[in-house]
């Protein structure tokens, strides 16, 4: 069969590359990093940052530098060092009470820091200032100015502090009691969830952040490899016009072959690769798998990555349909780059959508954009790594999307039949269409 | 009406409203090496892709080997194009298997014909040489090769010497004479008319899409006549050109081809020239096929006004 020689040719030109088997290698320890990410974020990383506290209403202050510097989890895991500013100016204290008057008449009004403090966290003598007003226990506000406010733990410990730190002395200045007040703040302590997650294969204690950037890792290798194998296509193509083999091949062959021979061809290349990783993943796993996270590894189910297998079929078959038209219709990579930008959004978007519902994978947004077939290899796949949906929705997504494919592939035969002969000009989307009404 | 090897019957074929084949007939019997000639842009490739089946043409019908185009036939017929190409990341050797297992044929032939074809090309050292490593000549061999590997009964070359020294365009000569006499027919595009007059056995010409001249070479030429004479000289040669019985004149600076009004005046003509030039040969020939292209040329361009080639 002319298109088992086709077929073989393709997929030996790309297997036998040197850039195949760096990034065959290469991947693997790529993942491998990945997996002993969380914990190296976890010791390393954070530096020490130095805040101040300036206190209108003095009665947190002291207790809350005395605990805060005391607390092993605050100087190791935070690395915070706070400190009480040494004087504090009673300007700053009149600037919050206009401030929070005018926020009650609900005027706009820009918050305001005294020369002095500003020029303190843009100098980066200190990292940032808390501010606590004069009436906080009536308010129950207090202001936390820094160069980055980015910092999730420190905001929330800060937060959570004050608030019982308030909250205590409420309770001593009401009650009067210390052993009341002391069952009072016991019993009102917060409540911290073990984390377990429940699969198939058996529940184990995780993190929450680690499904998270586990689902956005394989994502970005599922996106990276589908536009990898997409491009090679369409490079592949631009060649064939570039050198007019295409002619030759035409006459010999019949476009089809040529067409689908050179897709399967690419396609089995990427699917070796895919293979080889997995293979490489099993034995890399299995040699170390006491040093890593346990909940990094039962992220890796068997079933996430027959899903993955499957999704990058899918996706592939998709988009190295799309790739192969663009590289049919234009004659240099500068002009295919042009094309291809676009298609790379339909790659991106579901990306950026996935990473915004990892909170929550089954809104019906989300469900119903994981059925446009476009969508399908990336949004599927990520709601399954977050959360496996129903295996009816699974299927559905799979059939909708072969169905896309052969529609696709059959579009794309035919527009790739007369691309392949057209020298010298970029095709116009016009032309493209028209291409596709020929017999 | 069987023995035909090529029947081309009324081809049309529009590019954007721009007629680029216009009513283009043609039969080619078994064994016969036609020389397809024409300006640049006449529609030579377009025919050509048109037998090929490589466009479709607007109205008219094509008929190779007896039968009308079909991927069975594809095998039994063997197509150089203009524009040469090969993948440049293959070497040699998976280049030959490559395109002989695209035109059926098996392992073992290929490594055979190969062989043979490659120690006949002077090709045979670089055999594990990438394509990308070949000089442009050496390439061009290469695709010679791809082409005649899987022996075809047709063959169609569209300037099949571009890009070859002499030495290669005697070498590719010689097997497309070798492939005459195997009984192969042959349509052969090419600029070089020298070495299309030495082998072709019949001449189409076209211009803007249409035949202009159609027929056996020998018959072509006596046509043009025995009116022609060729002058090898030293000295200046302007005067020729204006004496009354001469219709035209192609000057190369040492040797010129002229035309009588009629024949009889030769001798007049040889009594002008020795008086004003040192003439060194003074022969009647036949028109050379070069310059029945350009004269066939010039007369239908004044008819078909306007347009430029």
């Amino acid at each position: 069969m002319k298109i088992c020689t086709i077929i073989k040719k393709e997929y030996k030109q790309i297997v036998k590359k040197k850039s195949f088997i760096i990034s065959t290698i290469l991947s693997p320890i790529l993942m491998a990093g990945f997996m002993f990410l969380p914990i190296l974020l976890q010791k390393a990383g954070r530096e020490v940052k130095k805040i101040e506290i300036s206190d209108f209403s003095g009665i947190i202050q002291k207790q809350f530098i005395e605990e805060s510097n005391k607390s092993k989890a605050v100087k190791e895991a935070l690395k915070l060092n706070f400190t009480n500013i040494i004087k504090t100016d009673q300007k700053q204290n009149d600037l919050i009470k206009v401030y929070e008057k005018n926020t009650l008449n609900s005027k706009d009004s820009n918050f305001q820091l005294i020369p002095e403090y500003k020029n303190k966290i843009l100098d980066k003598i200190i990292d940032g200032l808390i501010l606590i007003p004069e009436n906080v226990k009536k308010t129950r506000q207090i202001y936390f100015c820094a160069s980055n406010i980015s910092d999730f733990e420190t905001n929330k410990y800060i937060s959570l502090k004050i608030q019982k730190i308030l909250s205590s002395n409420i309770l001593k200045e009401k009650i009067g009691d210390p052993k009341i007040v002391e069952i009072v703040e016991k019993a009102t302590q917060n409540i911290k969830p073990t984390l377990f997650i429940v699969k198939k294969e058996g529940t184990t204690k995780s993190r929450s952040e680690i499904p998270y950037i586990m689902s956005i890792f394989m994502l970005a290798l599922l996106f990276s490899i589908i536009m990898a194998y997409g491009q090679l296509i369409m490079r592949g193509i631009i060649e064939e016009k570039n050198n007019r083999i295409a002619e030759v091949l035409i006459s010999s062959t019949k476009t089809q072959y040529l067409f689908y021979g050179k897709i399967l061809g690419i396609g089995l290349a990427g699917l070796t690769q895919v293979t080889l990783w997995i293979i490489l993943g099993g034995v890399f796993v299995s040699r170390f798998s006491f040093k890593i996270d346990k909940s990094v590894l039962s992220f890796f189910t068997p079933e996430l990555i027959i899903y993955f297998v499957v999704f990058f079929i899918l996706g592939y078959f998709m988009f190295s349909v799309l790739f192969s038209i663009v590289g049919a219709s234009v004659n240099t990579d500068q002009e295919a780059q042009q094309y291809a930008t676009p298609i790379s959004f339909l790659l991106i978007i579901p990306f950026i959508i996935g990473i915004m519902i990892t909170q929550n994978p089954n809104t019906s947004i989300v469900v119903l954009a994981s059925f446009f077939p476009l969508f399908t290899p990336t949004l599927m796949f990520m709601r399954i790594s977050v959360a496996i949906p129903s295996f009816f929705q699974i299927a559905c997504s799979i059939l909708s999307s072969l169905i896309f494919i052969v529609f696709l592939a059959w579009l794309g035969a035919k527009i790739f039949r007369t691309g392949i002969l057209m020298y010298g000009k970029k095709a116009s989307l016009k032309e493209i269409i028209k291409w596709t009404m020929y017999r | 009406m069987n023995d035909y090897i090529v029947v081309l019957e009324k081809l049309i074929k529009d590019f954007d409203g721009k007629r680029a084949v216009d009513n283009f007939s043609l039969k080619l019997n078994k064994g016969e090496i036609l020389g397809l000639l024409g300006p640049n842009g006449a529609g030579k490739t377009t025919t050509i892709r048109m037998i090929m089946n490589i466009i479709a043409p607007d109205s008219g019908n094509v008929k190779i080997l007896g039968e009308k185009f079909s991927e069975k036939i594809k095998d039994r017929i063997g197509y150089l194009p203009e524009e040469r190409g090969l993948y440049r990341k293959l070497k040699i050797s998976e280049t030959l298997s490559f395109f002989g297992e695209l035109k059926g044929m098996k392992k073992i032939e290929i490594k055979k014909k190969g062989n043979e074809l490659l120690k006949k090309f002077d090709l045979e050292d670089y055999r594990n040489k990438k394509v990308e490593e070949l000089s442009k000549g050496m390439a061009q061999k290469l695709q010679f090769i791809t082409t005649i590997m899987h022996s075809p009964e047709f063959l169609i070359l569209d300037e099949p010497f571009a890009g070859l020294d002499p030495v290669n365009i005697e070498i590719v000569k010689n097997i497309i004479l070798e492939k005459k006499r195997e009984g192969v027919t042959i349509i052969l595009s090419t600029h070089l008319m020298e070495y299309a007059e030495k082998i072709v056995d019949s001449v189409v010409m076209i211009n803007k899409g249409k035949k202009v001249l159609d027929g056996p070479l020998s018959e072509i030429k006596s046509i043009y006549g025995t009116k022609f004479l060729k002058v090898n000289y030293n000295g200046n040669s302007e005067f020729v050109s204006s004496l009354k019985y001469v219709k035209d004149v192609r000057d190369y600076g040492k040797e010129m081809e002229i035309e009588l009004q009629d024949i009889n005046d030769k001798d007049k003509l040889l009594k002008d020239l020795i008086n004003k030039l040192s003439v060194n040969s003074f022969q009647t020939t036949e028109p050379s096929l070069s310059n029945i292209f350009i004269k066939k040329l010039s007369q239908t361009n004044e008819i078909v006004e306007g347009d430029n080639i």
